[in-house]
């Protein structure tokens, strides 16, 4: 009598084949909200709003506790999406410290030790000078266009503005802590607000901006306030008192020497 | 009452070498556990006071909520001043202040994230098992020395050795950047792997310059002589760091004690895990003991039906004779528990002056932070728990024998061979 059971393989082929039906129904049943071009457009178009060709700024750094506050002055060099230059003006105590980060990388100057520190990359989710940004989020500009897949979920209207709401979700094989991203961006490009969610799909931490106003020949959000979700008395605020947009600043800026021996 | 003892020590003897056996059963018994009951309380003790040794000591003094959340805002003010102190509460062999900060370090080639602790450079031989441990180099040598020490792992990732320079970057206590050079003194190896990738300490003085934490320190890390008296110690510990209503001291309200269990939870549930697997051992040699006794009393009582008639005819009360039997069992089981006392407090002895090892154990024991030779624990409790479960259990045995006696009557009992 021949036996009934399924050798592996065949069992395996009619696993596999049950399988493929359900990824079928799985794929048929994904609502239509496909990823566009258009979209992807608009948080370029935010990016580069931002960052423009070039830019220089100073910036106070507002780190604020429950029982306790900090400010620090910060000038700010940037160069395309891949070279940002910071500098500490005040307090005097941290004065001269400094961040160059060029390609995603992140090098800390200290004039107490003058040696310069390569940030490893296991430490750029690490706070950021002790705030609640993080390296990373200083340091990768433009993450959001390259690791992301961009899905419009809807539009609001704030103070006579449209605003889309844009869902980012990371690619596969991105090199990325979040599980998605949501920005609200202003037909005019300027970012509303930025909330990060964990892989769980739980809100961890939002970056909200406010006073939008005329600096450096156009508008831009001068408030940008980053808190952890699950404590809202703990946040940085970044305020930007002064900005020009491109401006004339070479690549030489953004080099390990300059960083050192800074020569602006 | 006097005729009853005599009857019993006689009857004991009618069977010397079936009492003699019965004896030799329990006190091997008793040994046996006293021996085993010891040891493993002794390896406790050690793995206790070894893998608290390392770093984390018996018992530490820290604001509330750092130890679920240690941030660099929440100190003890004047620590140094706090800890001496506390010096000079009777039963406590040291007590100092650490700050605990984090930091990358970076070598000329390499960059890692790792925990600075600041130290009492004169009282830390005392609480941790790192000053003893320095593989190359030396220890910290003072206060203020601007110096540290790393651990070998961590020497062997950044490519350095003693006498190379380290950059230090991390945030200070104000949230300012922390920055410094410092040459590397020492080069130590716990042991502990943990701890041996990502440690570096230097001398508090030195932490709390650079991490901009004025007087101040994040924990107070205590070793006492005697743990079993550690909550006692403590309470005096407690009442201590209360603020004096009538003194200023802002800044050291909000400070508790905590033990060693609070301090590492998984600690004691390891010891918790193998105490179980000890008593279900010893569960099963009681009981096997506990049924060879059984055993041998019931003979004893089944042999002597006819003489149980004869004295149940005679006018004996079964009472008296149920009394009999288990006061025999009684005699017995106490012989044979002071001869396991002996033997037993004979072989616990010798292993607690030259200590208990075997081939291979160190390997195993390094796993567990026990090293080298285990040494039995000298407690009464460890002493007489083993003995006094044989008594409980032997006489819950010996009652079936004596209450069987109120069932016989005396005629068909005197019939019976």
């Amino acid at each position: 009598m021949k036996s009934l059971e399924l050798n592996p393989s065949q069992l395996e082929h009619f696993i596999m084949q049950r399988y493929n039906i359900f990824l079928l129904l799985f794929i048929l049943w994904i609502p239509p909200t496909f990823a566009d071009q258009k979209t992807t457009d608009i948080v370029r178009a935010a990016i580069n709003h931002w960052r423009d060709v070039s830019s220089y700024s100073v910036s106070d750094m507002i780190i604020h506790r429950p029982n306790w506050q900090r400010t620090m002055t910060l000038r700010v060099w940037t160069l395309g999406m891949k070279n940002s230059l910071v500098r500490v003006v005040k307090p005097k105590k941290d004065k001269g410290n400094a961040n160059l980060i060029k390609n995603d990388e992140m090098w800390s100057f200290s004039p107490k030790t003058s040696r310069v520190i390569k940030i490893p990359s296991s430490m750029m989710s690490q706070s950021w000078m002790g705030s609640d940004f993080s390296n990373n989020d200083v340091a990768k500009a433009d993450d959001l266009l390259k690791h992301y897949t961009h899905t419009l979920k809807g539009s609001e209207t704030s103070y006579g503005h449209k605003v889309f709401i844009i869902e980012a979700i990371p690619n596969e094989d991105a090199p990325v802590v979040w599980g998605k991203e949501v920005i609200k961006v202003r037909a005019d490009f300027i970012v509303l607000e930025h909330n990060f969610y964990d892989q769980d799909n739980v809100l961890v931490k939002k970056m909200i901006t406010r006073d939008i106003k005329e600096m450096g020949g156009k508008l831009i959000a001068t408030v940008q306030r980053m808190q952890k979700f699950a404590n809202p008395q703990e946040w940085t605020e970044f305020v930007v008192t002064e900005a020009k947009f491109k401006i004339n600043v070479s690549e030489r800026t953004f080099s390990l020497s300059n960083l050192r021996n800074p020569r602006n | 009452m006097d005729i009853i003892l005599r009857l019993a020590w006689r009857n004991i003897w009618r069977h010397p070498r079936r009492s003699g056996l019965t004896i030799a059963a329990i006190s091997f018994a008793a040994a046996l556990l006293i021996f085993m009951i010891t040891l493993q309380f002794g390896s406790y003790d050690m793995m206790i006071d070894n893998s608290l040794r390392v770093l984390t000591g018996h018992f530490q003094i820290q604001r509330t909520g750092y130890l679920d959340k240690p941030k660099m805002r929440s100190t003890i003010a004047d620590a140094p001043q706090l800890a001496e102190k506390l010096r000079d509460i009777n039963g406590i062999v040291d007590i100092a202040a650490r700050a605990n900060g984090f930091a990358l370090v970076a070598s000329e080639e390499r960059t890692y994230g790792v925990q600075v602790i600041g130290v009492e450079t004169a009282h830390e031989s005392n609480l941790s098992i790192i000053p003893g441990r320095i593989h190359s180099g030396k220890f910290l040598t003072s206060d203020t020395a601007q110096e540290v020490i790393i651990s070998k792992a961590l020497a062997r990732n950044l490519r350095v050795t003693v006498g190379d320079e380290l950059t230090l970057l991390g945030g200070g206590r104000d949230g300012s950047i922390a920055a410094a050079v410092l040459p590397i003194i020492g080069i130590f190896q716990s042991g502990m792997p943990d701890i041996d990738r990502g440690l570096i300490e230097m001398p508090l003085a030195t932490f709390q310059d650079i991490f901009t934490m004025e007087n101040s320190a994040h924990v107070l890390v205590g070793m006492v002589k005697n743990l079993t008296g550690l909550e006692m110690l403590l309470q005096q510990v407690r009442a201590e760091i209360t603020p004096n209503p009538t003194e200023e001291s802002p800044g050291q309200r909000d400070l508790v004690v905590l033990d060693w269990n609070t301090l590492v939870p998984g600690l004691r549930q390891m010891i918790q895990a193998d105490m179980a697997n000890g008593w279900f051992m010893y569960g099963c040699l009681i009981l096997v003991v506990t049924f060879s006794i059984l055993n041998t009393f019931l003979m004893a009582v089944l042999e002597r039906t006819r003489e149980f008639g004869v004295m149940l005819a005679l006018g004996t009360k079964p009472l008296f004779i149920g009394k009999l039997v288990m006061l025999e069992s009684l005699l017995l089981t106490l012989l044979g528990l002071g001869l396991g006392l002996i033997f037993g407090t004979a072989i616990t002895l010798y292993f607690y002056i030259y200590g208990f090892s075997y081939p291979g154990m160190e390997e195993i024991g390094a796993q567990f932070g026990i090293s080298g030779a285990v040494t039995p624990q000298m407690s009464l409790f460890a002493f007489t728990l083993g003995p006094a479960m044989i008594l409980l259990f032997t006489m819950i045995a010996s009652l079936y024998p004596a209450l069987r006696i109120r069932m016989l009557k005396p005629v068909d009992a005197m019939k019976s061979v």
